[in-house]
């Protein structure tokens, strides 16, 4: 009902505002399922559906493809394939061979990431991967493993002790410094890779919406900027989306092998 | 800002946790290890393909120098059997040639013999008839006392006898 009156008069920016922003504002308040544990809400809502929706697409496509597998490949075998070997030439093995035993993870998250991407690119649609605190979330247990592995495979004392070169002049002043700051980066690490990946999508869904909402407040003849606008960046949200999930796992890898390496890299 | 800035949300947070793990558990599970092997058991057989056309060129690699080894064999063979006929040839002709130069010669001698024994049998009869002639015109000489004149004339006449007979025999030969 609202667009067909804001094709009649003009809406206040208020309204305007709504119309960018709908699908993030109503997400939280569409096919909940309440459920309240402890105090804590855990409705299911048009987020987690979403979430949901894009975990299964991603089991499937895979699992399709690992159960129709012939010596032969057909093309959709192929793709499967493809995918896995991507992630095992192109994600595992950063820095060495030992690093390869991540790969899954990564290429799990590449392939997560990428489905929820392009399937928030469907109108009416909610984009997971535009919400921070599915980014950040991620980018977290990234950290907790990247933590992990440098403590398993170095040792406590020796992973700490890599963080800050020790052959540097004036070692009581600077190492202390050094190894502070190489702290914040690795507190920032898994920061800057959920806000990246939150904000490009964020910013592609919103520029396609601007565009598009320009039509209802400027009147119908925008429409003639507007679309052609929206559809390129409809395109060019497309390679976004493949770009940012194989920047979010590559970098995955990276960090989790930097630990792996923290010894041997200094 | 809350909506589009969602930090915090709990419940997605949560969520989130158990779809993601789930989702690693099943594709570790079900959907990795299938995908692996395929992809070892294909390499596994690309190798073995490239390995048996390896052994394949490397055996006809081989066929081909011992098929042409035995046609350079044959070839000389047949050089050497060729070299032989023609020599054999040549022997052939120059003992043909030698033979019939031989023979030649041998029947001019034979011819050349042959004249001289009739030239020899030919001088003897001569030699007799003549004989006889002396003999006779010696009789007619003792027989008639001839005259001078008469002598001379029959000494022409006898050698002109002699002429004739020797022209008749010469013409009977």
């Amino acid at each position: 009902m609202r667009p067909m009156l804001a094709l009649l008069q003009q809406i206040t920016q208020e309204e305007l505002r709504h119309e960018i922003l709908h699908t993030w504002e109503t997400a939280k308040t569409k096919w909940v399922i309440p459920i309240e544990v402890f105090g804590v809400d855990l409705s299911i809502n048009k987020i987690v559906w979403f979430l949901f929706i894009g975990a299964a697409v991603t089991f499937l496509l895979l699992f399709i493809g690992s159960r129709i597998l012939k010596d032969r490949p057909g093309a959709y075998q192929v793709i499967v394939e493809e995918i896995y070997g991507f992630g095992r030439n192109h994600l595992g093995g950063q820095m060495g061979e030992e690093g390869k035993k991540w790969f899954p993870y990564t290429l799990t998250l590449f392939v997560f990431i990428l489905v929820l991407n392009l399937m928030g690119l469907i109108p009416g649609s909610y984009p997971v991967t535009s919400n921070i605190t599915f980014t950040i979330t991620l980018a977290l247990i990234t950290f907790l493993i990247v933590q992990q592995q440098g403590i398993a495979r170095n040792g406590v004392v020796k992973y700490f002790k890599s963080w800050a070169p020790t052959d540097v002049p004036a070692r009581p002043v600077l190492y202390p410094f050094m190894w502070i700051v190489h702290l914040i980066g690795e507190f920032a690490k898994p920061l800057t890779l959920g806000v990246r990946l939150y904000a490009n999508m964020l910013a592609g869904s919103l520029v396609i919406y601007v565009f598009l909402s320009l039509i209802l407040y400027f009147g119908v003849f925008t429409a003639f900027i507007s679309v052609p606008a929206a559809i390129i960046f409809y395109a060019f949200k497309l390679f976004i989306a493949v770009l940012q999930a194989y920047i979010f796992a590559i970098l995955t890898q990276v960090y989790i092998e930097l630990a792996m390496f923290a010894d041997e890299s200094h | 800002m809350g909506t589009v800035f969602d930090i915090g949300n709990l419940g997605l947070m949560f969520w989130q946790l158990i779809t993601f793990a789930i989702l690693l558990l099943l594709l570790y599970k079900f959907v990795y290890p299938p995908i692996r092997d395929q992809i070892i058991k294909r390499q596994r057989s690309i190798e073995q393909a490239i390995d048996e056309a390896e052994q394949t060129r490397a055996e006809a690699r081989r066929l081909l120098e011992e098929y042409r080894q035995q046609i350079a064999e044959a070839r000389g063979e047949a050089r050497q059997i060729l070299e032989e006929a023609r020599r054999q040839g040549e022997a052939q002709r120059e003992r043909t040639l030698r033979e019939a130069r031989e023979e030649g010669e041998r029947i001019i001698q034979r011819a050349r013999e042959e004249i001289e024994r009739e030239r020899a049998q030919a001088l003897s009869e001569i030699r007799r008839e003549v004989a006889d002639m002396v003999i006779m015109a010696s009789e007619q000489v003792v027989r008639k006392s001839l005259e001078r004149e008469d002598h001379e004339r029959l000494i022409e006449e006898a050698l002109r006898e002699l002429d004739v007979e020797l022209k008749e025999k010469e013409v009977t030969r």
